[in-house]
């Protein structure tokens, strides 16, 4: 297999002898200056080896429990032949002068794949130059030679040579311009179930967490936050705080803008301590006054009724092909309609929001862990008001993230802070900050139309009322179904609370309606679940030409959507083709318990089918999981052990939001607050979960997100089918199987 | 404020601290031992469990002042290099994610097996729930706990 994506690559002694490798990932859409180049070339970006053969690894992904930190290095150490017990891993601090030339973000499910083919790359260009030096030695060509667990070995003879005494003669040969990439079939590291780089430290309680950050002379510090979203302080009394043992000063904190809408700080009142107690302490005497503004009348009802008055007037669909609208009232068609509603949800991160800053009058340091370090520097540099260059991010683990860890909140407040205070600050908000003042999986209401003729499906509308305004992953034309009729209409409403990413985005909303809708028409339709599926899948994909330009030299958008369905829909049969031939559904069905089905991509890469099996039980949720097995399609499956761990932890996460996630507000304030009334799954609530990979050698295609979005709805089907109910919400309530 | 001499992981310490700062505060702000976690102050997650008299006890709602004369041990007193057998068995089976709550659901585990050698599942699932795990990895810690409990080869 030969490489077709060229990196910027270059190799340069290590001080003190050895090997480095840097290089610049491609795919960021645009060709180096050489400026660039040579940011990139100081930037030791990914591989080092010294003359002992020790192979380190710089990883600028974030690690957040999604084990990108282990998938990385085996890719590059799979490539390279390296002894995977010499290879560990650094973290790269992040400045200003990365920007546009990294992949910024850590999220979507893509660090393993947008890495990939790089990583694999470079790994390949290291082992040829280290080949390249043993032939050199030996004077031999390296036609001969092969490279195994930190070896060169010529296969004529016995000879070998480990990396640590090839390295410094590597490092002065020319990177090879194209390097053949190993075959899947002779993968030694990729597959195996490799350790948690993380898993001895943790043991030991040794983890990497912001929140475990301690600097000399720091201060700690905790925000009363208005309780009401973008409320004002009017003024506060802090004589009582003050009295507090180990609280040095309160002050106030104002907005602070941020760069984007989307980053909001709420305004509040900061106790600076000795000691994270003393400033959670001090927060408790503290009196303020707050302008709440109108999102004081903020409640569940007057959310209700804004999705009402939203959901009646439908002007122009964001997507349409066909004449749904025409056909819908002629006599030999029929409709049927449903309404699927998905609630605020909080991220509830294991490790609560902290930052930790150091602001020295000329440079600000920040500590945390973010998935997005720029959004951190360019924030940062707004706030205490000095050139994005000044500042570096010292990215720590995270202790979970799921979405919330992009914005850069208590990054931007900590840098505040340690301005007004002269100090080092670490700022920790407790759980109930964390809880309140989310950045919220948005609302979303979703009406579906179905329109039947005879005994088929042939078209099929989608309203949306929602919270948030983007709408990737939502749209029809991005499902693999294709019916001939289809429109999308997305009607946003006002933000009564933040908004923001989490796990899945939207497409564990737009899940919910379309899985357990394509379910009621198969019922309507008297046909099996997955048949009618199988059915819709063997539509002809048409070509529908979209309302926007295209760009010269780029793809019609139209064609792009073509290939992007027939891609997914090849997916998606892969996936029931497998399902059908170990026969999974058919065993779920058993007498007195009852089976459902839901199958989603998320944004048109890996797929996940989640097969779900209940029964009625005395439990206080009335409704006993029996057991999930879970099917994808996500190309080559990097670590089995991380893949199977980040699908159960994506189901386990949405069995949290389905049975419990929640938010409400009255008064304008959210009214959940820690995990007694935002409560999450416990260990004696986890189902048997069986989880199968469909044999692939493509390309991966994410793992961290996709199990979460059919969750939901396969649930609700087995629920339909063991008891006669159809609940069209979630979370689900034991009153739901009783109304 | 008054002076406390707790005995934490075999040593004896004097802290300064306020009759009512819990535990927990005292072990990552004034020990630095980073460890023990903050997950939600109200004893509802597990992630600050320590034990105190071989007892599992949620650190962040217990005062420092009840603590003198008990034999308080945290993540760090469980073993010098990790070798712990339920640490072990972290190990083998590979549990965490993020990692974060994993120091209590270890100090849980523990605890339990020193109650109980060989637990049920529902023993397990028992002594386990009052420790949250946001990444999953339920299953994982099952499977840890009952490799931890097989009788060691002689």
């Amino acid at each position: 297999m030969k490489a077709t994506r060229r990196n910027f690559l270059k190799v340069t002694s290590l001080a003190g002898g050895g090997l480095m490798l840097a290089g610049a990932i491609p795919g960021m859409g645009k060709i180096l200056t050489q400026d660039e180049e040579s940011v990139l070339s100081s930037f030791n970006h990914f591989i080092s080896i010294d003359l002992e053969g020790n192979v380190v690894f710089q990883l600028t992904a974030h690690e957040m429990g999604q084990g990108s930190g282990t998938g990385l290095p085996m890719i590059m150490a799979e490539e390279l032949g390296a002894d995977w017990s010499t290879v560990t891993i650094e973290r790269a601090d992040y400045d200003k002068k990365y920007e546009g030339l990294i992949r910024e973000t850590t999220g979507g499910s893509g660090t393993i794949s947008f890495y990939w083919d790089s990583l694999r790359n470079m790994g390949a260009t290291v082992r040829e130059l280290l080949k390249a030096a043993a032939a050199n030695r030996w004077q031999v060509s390296t036609e001969g030679l092969s490279v195994s667990n930190g070896f060169v070995i010529d296969s004529g003879s016995d000879r070998k040579l480990s990396f640590g005494e090839l390295a410094a003669e590597a490092a002065t040969l020319e990177v090879p311009k194209e390097v053949e990439l190993k075959s899947p079939a002779d993968f030694n590291l990729i597959g195996k179930p490799v350790k948690n780089l993380i898993t001895d430290k943790v043991a030991m309680g040794q983890g990497n967490y912001g929140i475990n950050m301690d600097l000399p002379d720091m201060l700690y510090a905790s925000i009363e936050k208005c309780p009401v979203y973008k409320g004002k302080l009017i003024k506060f009394d802090a004589a009582e705080t003050l009295k507090v043992n180990g609280v040095i000063d309160v002050i106030s904190v104002p907005t602070l803008e941020s760069t984007e809408d989307e980053i909001h700080v709420q305004e509040g009142v900061a106790v600076i301590a000795t000691s994270t107690w003393a400033a959670f302490k001090g927060r408790k005497s503290l009196k303020c006054d707050w302008d709440l503004g109108d999102n004081e009348n903020n409640d569940n009802e007057r959310l209700n009724a804004a999705v009402e008055t939203a959901g009646k007037k439908w002007e122009k669909p964001v997507y349409s092909v066909g004449k749904y609208d025409e056909l819908k009232d002629l006599e030999d068609y029929r409709e049927i309609k449903a309404t699927y509603i998905n609630p605020h949800q909080a991220h509830a991160l294991m490790e609560p929001m902290n930052a930790t800053a150091h602001y020295n009058g000329q440079t600000c340091e920040i500590w945390v862990g973010t998935q997005n370090a720029t959004k951190v520097v360019v924030n940062v540099a707004k706030a205490v008001d000095i050139p994005a260059d000044k500042i570096k991010v010292h990215v720590q683990n995270s202790g979970g993230s799921f979405g919330r860890r992009y914005y850069p909140d208590t990054s931007i407040e900590a840098a505040y802070l340690s301005k007004q205070l002269k100090k080092p600050i670490k700022l920790t908000w407790t759980r109930e900050d964390g809880i309140r003042h989310d950045y919220f999986h948005p609302y979303q209401v979703s009406h579906f139309s179905g329109l039947i003729k005879e005994d088929e499906v042939i078209g099929m509308q989608l309203k949306m009322v929602k919270t948030a305004s983007y709408a990737s992953g939502d749209n029809l034309w991005e499902q693999p179904y294709d019916l001939g009729h289809l429109d999308t209409f997305i009607n946003p409403i006002d933000n009564l609370v933040h908004q923001g990413a989490w796990r899945s985005v939207q497409v564990h909303s737009s899940s919910l309606g379309k899985e357990c809708f394509i379910d009621e028409l198969a019922i309507e339709l008297k046909k099996d679940p997955l048949e009618l599926r199988n059915v819709l899948y063997s539509k002809p994909i048409e070509y529908v030409a979209f309302d926007r330009p295209t760009p010269p030299g780029e793809q019609d958008f139209g064609e792009l959507v073509m290939d992007f369905r027939t891609d997914l829909r090849r997916r998606n049969r892969s996936v029931m083709e497998y399902i059908s031939a170990n026969k999974l559904w058919d065993r779920a069905k058993s007498a007195g318990k009852g089976r459902g089905f839901a199958i989603d991509d998320f944004f048109g890469r890996t797929v996940c089918a989640h097969i779900v099996e209940v029964e009625k039980d005395n439990s206080d949720w009335g409704i006993k999981i029996t057991k999930i097995t879970s099917v994808l399609d996500c190309g080559i499956v990097v670590n089995p052990h991380f893949g199977r761990g980040q699908v159960e932890g994506s189901i386990i996460y949405a069995l949290s939001a389905l049975k419990y996630g929640s938010i409400d507000l009255k008064n304008g304030k959210v009214q959940q607050s820690n995990f007694h009334n935002n409560k999450l799954l416990r260990i004696d609530e986890v189902p048997e979960i069986e989880v199968h990979f469909v044999p692939s050698e493509e390309t991966p295609r994410g793992l961290g997100e996709p199990a979460t979005p059919p969750l939901a709805p396969a649930v609700l089907n087995a629920i339909f089918d063991a008891t006669g109910k159809r609940i069209r919400k979630v979370p689900v309530y034991k009153e739901d199987l009783l109304a | 404020m008054a002076n406390y001499l707790l005995t934490i992981n075999g040593q004896q310490t004097s802290v300064e601290a306020d009759a009512d700062t819990p535990l927990l505060w005292v072990i990552r702000d004034t020990l630095k031992l980073y460890g023990t976690k903050y997950g939600c102050g109200i004893a509802q997650c597990g992630a600050c469990t320590v034990h105190i008299d071989g007892t599992p006890v949620r650190s962040c709602v217990v005062p420092i002042s009840r603590m003198e004369g008990k034999k308080i041990i945290t993540i760090e007193g469980l073993s010098k290099t990790g070798d712990h057998p339920v640490q072990e068995a972290w190990k083998s089976i590979d549990v965490p994610q993020c990692g974060y709550c994993q120091s209590g659901q270890i100090m849980s585990a523990v605890a339990l097996l020193d109650r109980i050698p060989v637990p049920s599942e529902e023993d397990i699932q028992r002594a386990m729930k009052g420790n949250i795990c946001r990444c999953g990895t339920y299953p994982r810690i099952v499977k840890a706990i009952q490799q931890a409990a097989k009788p060691q080869d002689s």
